[in-house]
Formats: structure tokens, C-alpha cells, sequence
């Protein structure tokens, strides 16, 4: 502690510079906070893990293809399925295109869904009977609901998209998910309707089993049940089925994971020009200080120091800086069709160790070379280069 | 003040060689020279007569080719770097000729830097460096940084930083030889002070005869010999 304060005075010899490397520090730490934190909320579960006895089975060749309602009583036969909803994606379009009128839209069997299925959700019971007597009656997520700022009996209309149906829904009330982007309509709604599918195919089955033991058993079953029919599936545990849509934008994490290394490098090698530089400057007095008895590994200790100080204090302000960014660009975010992968964006420890970590490790890296060069010169030859 | 009979400093039939790419470079040759506890000894010589490179193997910043360098009777050539860093902090104070004060640093923090090696506490640390800084005169300077001292000023705290952890031996390197005449007057006398009342043995490299006369002992080195070895007349009333 005691060297504390002539590190922390060389570290701030020349202002400008010092200010100039941190500052790129700090830019590298909040892009790679924020890349990092997205990265996870992509990654998460949006159920917080108490989806692991969901599973969700859709067409084996993609969700571009439907299932036939005739395979839900077969799938509630196998051992261990407590509850099979039917659900499809609408897909509609609320007031017009525009990113922050997105909804998540799906139709469901509203007599199971909540009590047995989507049973983490919380919802109020009266809600949710008013919503299973009400045929074209929607529940939405309450974020979504404040957003919109819906009151009961409110109608709203959706523009069918891919299913050429022009709902009228009335507002029933809300629910609190980890997800709450979406709305639910009656599977009937559409069952009643002139689509091709209706009374015939769903998107998919959301479903629960008794156990997280079940879960592969029960999803093995299911895929081998239909492999040889028209319509195989392929199913999937809830997070398996959220990280799929995910791949579909190609290998985000490799591309973030890439970009972050090339960032990280060069912002090394800044750091490392800046803490050279400064050995530099001062071969001199560094000789003076051997002369006076400071040992080989004082100045290794104290060029280290000094880098691994001013890359932590970048580090430190560049966290700060993406923490305070990033509740911003998840209220911007959650305003158009991205805000499911926004659920949980934020910084989490994990990540808090990660930029400590880096910081620390860009400091030593970048300190390692001019440390090491500066504690082996020897005492004359650093004098005399004044005298 | 009483010598002791086994001389402080002993160097024995020292050389320094350097080597520069391929060529040898001989820079001492054969140096025979006893210096006792209390002597304040003037090294004098025309540029390149190895006389700072003498002063360096005294201090212990860098190591003869051959021959032994004995101080109070240990054989500095067989240390190792850290312990010679060690003998260093205890037993050497070097003053500079262009002072190298840390610029980051008050005149305070750039004396209390040597103990900053010991396991002194803030407050004694502080005692030690309040008393260089009286001895020095700087008392009301100490919390200046060197761009706010004079050349004659910095120096002083240079001398305070040799003294502070109480030295048995000081060597200076020309400390008057980028001072004007009065501030390098100032600088001599205090060397004087520090030699005869706290008793230090001081090696210092000049050019200038008059700083020289100051001390008891001329020793005059030419391409790397010892040439002449006289008393000054500051020494000729000095008992030996």
C-alpha cells in the first residue's frame, strides 16, 4: 500500500496520454459489456429454468410447417405428459408495421394453458376464467399491456399476415411472465375461421411432463411416435426451442465472440505502446531508484502496476458506463420485435467478472514487456543515458 | 574525529572491461586504493578516466571485471543483485549531478523514498525525513515538487535523499557540475558539514579543483590508472 501513491502519480505523469488509453479501454469494456450481456439474455431462459419440464414439439423440417391436431391425443397418451396445448403462431399485425407496435401473438387451449402448462405465470384466477368463457377474448403480458396501455373490454384488431384473418379481440386482462411480450387467443378463434388449417393444424405443442427426468424420455417417445407419418416432429425443451430461433441468425455468438477478441487485442496493443512509452521516459529515474535499493522486482511490481491500474480503471468506467447504457437500449429495444431476447439484459455477475478479468489481464499483458525490460537494464546503462 | 585501523573502503587490484559488440573496452586497469571510515575523498580526471565508473563499483551499482571491493570487510563483487540492492539501501547515499528527483514526487515523498525499503511506519519515516530536510535547510520546501526548487535546492533534496536512511558512506557524482558557483558553494559546505559533524565518508567525482581542494584526499585517475594519490590541505591538518 505503501507504493500505492507513486504508482497511482505515474500512472497520471501525462494526463492526455493516460486519459486517451483509458478512454479506449473504456469504449473496448462497455462494447464488450453490452455485446456480452446481450449474448446472455439471447442465451437465457426466459422462464428462469421454470420451464425445464416444458417441452415444445414442432415440424421435424422447421416452423415453416404445420402439425396435424390429430397427433395432440396421441401425445397425451404417452406416460409422463401432464398437459398438451395446440399453439400457433398468428404473426398478425397491430396498427401497422412499425417495429414498436411488434406483439408476440400466438393462439392456445386457454382451458389448460395457464393451469397446467404456462402454470409459472402468474395470473389472476378470475382473469383467467373470464378469458377461457370469452371466444375472441385476449390476455397479454403486462409489459405489453402497459405499454399499449390496454383496458378491459379495450378491442384491437390484428391484420392476418400468413393466416388471411382479420381478428377483433377484446382485452380480458394481464399476466406476469418472465416473458412478457406476448398475447394468447383461443385456438377455437381460428378453428372457426375460413383458413385452410382450421379445425385441421396448429403450429405447434407446447407441453408439460411430470419431471425433469421425463423430459427426455417423453421427447424421445413423441419424435419416434411420428417419425414415419407425413408430419415427423422434432421436439425440443423450452430453452432449446428459444436458442433455435437464435441459430436462425446465423453464429451471433461466434461473430460477438470474434469481434470482442479483435477489439480486445488491439486495445492491447495500445495499452502496451502506452505503458512502453512511459517505461521509456523514465529509464532514468528507474536506475535511481535501483541505485537507491528499489530491487529488480520493485520495478517489475511497479510497471505492472501501473498498467494493470489504468486498464482496471478503464475497465471499472467502461462497465459503469454499459450498466447505465444498458436499461436504455432495452427500453429502446423493447419497443420493437427483439424485445423477447431483451427479458433479460443486464449486467450479471457473471459478466462483472468477466470485465474484471479482462481488465486485469489487458493490464498485464500490456505491462508485461516494458516491466520486464525496465526491472533487467542495468544501473549504469539507464544512467547514462543522461549523463 | 578517531580512524579506525582496517580501511573502510578497499579496492584490490581492480579492472573494468566493457564490452561494446566485439571490442573490449578497458576502463580500469589494476586500481589499488584504501579509503578510511571519515575520509571525504575527491576523484579527479580529464573525461574517460573511469573515474565515475570507479565511483559506480564503490557504490555497488555495477560489478568489477576483476579484483575485489571490500566495504567495512565484505566483498561487494560476490553479492548478488538483490543483496547488493539491499547493501545499497543501507549502506550507500549517491547524489547526482543532475540531482534525479522523481518529478511526481514533493521534495517529501522523493526523500522519504529509500524508506520506503524499510520497515519504518509513516510516522517514524516522517521524523526521518523532517530531520534531512532541517540538515539540508529545506525544511519549508517540502512540499514542493522539483519544477518549483532551483537547481541548488533540488540538489539539497538530493542530499537529503542520500542521507535519509543514515548512510555510512556518500558518493556524489560532479554534484556541483550543473550548479552555479554559489549554489555549488552551498552544495560544498554542506558536503563538508556531513563529513566532519555526522561523520560520513564521502567519494565524490569532480572536475572543478576548487570543489576538490574540500576534500582531504586528491586521487587522480588517467585512462584508467591511478596517477596521484595527494592530501589537500583540507586533509593536511586531518590526522591519518
Amino acid at each position: 500500500m505503501k507504493y500505492l501513491g507513486l504508482i497511482w502519480r505515474n500512472v497520471f505523469r501525462k494526463k492526455m496520454r493516460t486519459f486517451l488509453t483509458t478512454s479506449s479501454i473504456i469504449l473496448v469494456l462497455v462494447l464488450i459489456v453490452i455485446l456480452a450481456s446481450l449474448l446472455q439474455a439471447m442465451q437465457a431462459d426466459p422462464s428462469g429454468g421454470r420451464g425445464a419440464n416444458r417441452l415444445v414439439v414442432q415440424h421435424a423440417t422447421g416452423l415453416g410447417n404445420f402439425l396435424p391436431l390429430s397427433q395432440r391425443q396421441r401425445i397425451e397418451q404417452i406416460p409422463g405428459v401432464v398437459a398438451v396445448s395446440p399453439e400457433t403462431w398468428f404473426g398478425g399485425v397491430y396498427k401497422d408495421d412499425r417495429p414498436e407496435n411488434w406483439i408476440g401473438q400466438l393462439t392456445c387451449d386457454p382451458d389448460i394453458y395457464f393451469d397446467k402448462i404456462f402454470d409459472d405465470a402468474t395470473i389472476d384466477p378470475k382473469v383467467n376464467a373470464e378469458w377461457k368463457a370469452t371466444r375472441n377474448g385476449f390476455v397479454a403480458g403486462e409489459t405489453i399491456a402497459k405499454k399499449f396501455q390496454w383496458k378491459k373490454g379495450d378491442h384491437i384488431i390484428l391484420k392476418g399476415t400468413y393466416i388471411p384473418l382479420n381478428p377483433d379481440l377484446v382485452y380480458v386482462g394481464s399476466y406476469n411472465a418472465g416473458d412478457e411480450s406476448n398475447i394468447f387467443f383461443h385456438n377455437e378463434f381460428l378453428n372457426q375461421s375460413q383458413w385452410f388449417g382450421a379445425n385441421k393444424y396448429t403450429g405447434l405443442y407446447y407441453l408439460k411432463v411430470d419431471s425433469g427426468e421425463s423430459v427426455p424420455r417423453v421427447a424421445a417417445a413423441i419424435d419416434k411416435m411420428f417419425e414415419n407419418s407425413d408430419a415427423p416432429t422434432k421436439t425440443l425443451t423450452e430453452k432449446q426451442f428459444q436458442l433455435q430461433f437464435m441459430e436462425m441468425m446465423g453464429n451471433v455468438k461466434f461473430l460477438i465472440n470474434g469481434i470482442s477478441l479483435i477489439i480486445l487485442f488491439a486495445v492491447t496493443l495500445i495499452v502496451a505502446n502506452t505503458v512502453a512509452m512511459s517505461a521509456r521516459e523514465r529509464i532514468t529515474e528507474i536506475s535511481v531508484m535501483r541505485t537507491l535499493g528499489f530491487r529488480r522486482g520493485h520495478i517489475l511490481g511497479f510497471i505492472l502496476s501501473e498498467s494493470v491500474l489504468m486498464s482496471l480503471l478503464g475497465g471499472i468506467l467502461g462497465v459503469v458506463i454499459a450498466m447505465v447504457l444498458i436499461p436504455l437500449l432495452k427500453m429502446a429495444g423493447n419497443k420493437t420485435s427483439i424485445s423477447v431476447w431483451l427479458i433479460n439484459f443486464h449486467v450479471s455477475w457473471d459478466t462483472l467478472v468477466m470485465a474484471f478479468v479482462i481488465s486485469v489481464g489487458v493490464g498485464i499483458l500490456a505491462g508485461f514487456i516494458p516491466a520486464i525490460r525496465s526491472s533487467q537494464r542495468k544501473i549504469v546503462d539507464g544512467l547514462r543515458q543522461v549523463v | 574525529m578517531a580512524q579506525s585501523a582496517e580501511p573502510l573502503i578497499s579496492i584490490e587490484h581492480v579492472e573494468k572491461v566493457y564490452h561494446r559488440d566485439q571490442i573490449e573496452i578497458p576502463v580500469l586497469n589494476d586500481i589499488h586504493l584504501d579509503i578510511p571510515e571519515g575520509e571525504y575523498v575527491a576523484l579527479m580526471g580529464p573525461s574517460g578516466s573511469g573515474k565515475t565508473t570507479l565511483l559506480n563499483l564503490i557504490a555497488g551499482i555495477d560489478q568489477p571485471t576483476r579484483g575485489r571491493i571490500v566495504v567495512a570487510g565484505r566483498d561487494i563483487a560476490t553479492l548478488s543483485q538483490t543483496e547488493l540492492a539491499s547493501w545499497r539501501s543501507h549502506t550507500i547515499g549517491f547524489i547526482f549531478q543532475l540531482y534525479n528527483l522523481l518529478p511526481v514526487l514533493t521534495a517529501y515523498e522523493n526523500v522519504e523514498l529509500p524508506l520506503l525499503l524499510t520497515r519504518l511506519k509513516k510516522a517514524e519515516r516522517r521524523k526521518h525525513v523532517e530531520t534531512a530536510l532541517s540538515i539540508v535547510g529545506l525544511s519549508d520546501r517540502m512540499d514542493h515538487y522539483p519544477r518549483q526548487l532551483s537547481g541548488g535546492q533540488e540538489q539539497r533534496v538530493a542530499i537529503a535523499r542520500a542521507i535519509v536512511s543514515d548512510p555510512t558512506i556518500l558518493v556524489a557524482d560532479e554534484p556541483t557540475g550543473d550548479l552555479d558557483a554559489r549554489s555549488g558553494d552551498e552544495i560544498l559546505e554542506l558536503l563538508r558539514r556531513l563529513n566532519e559533524e555526522f561523520g560520513k565518508t564521502i567519494v565524490m567525482v569532480t572536475h572543478d579543483p576548487r570543489a576538490a581542494s574540500r576534500a582531504h584526499r586528491m586521487i587522480h585517475l588517467d585512462k584508467g590508472i591511478l596517477h596521484a594519490d595527494e592530501r589537500t590541505e583540507t586533509g593536511a591538518t586531518r590526522p591519518v
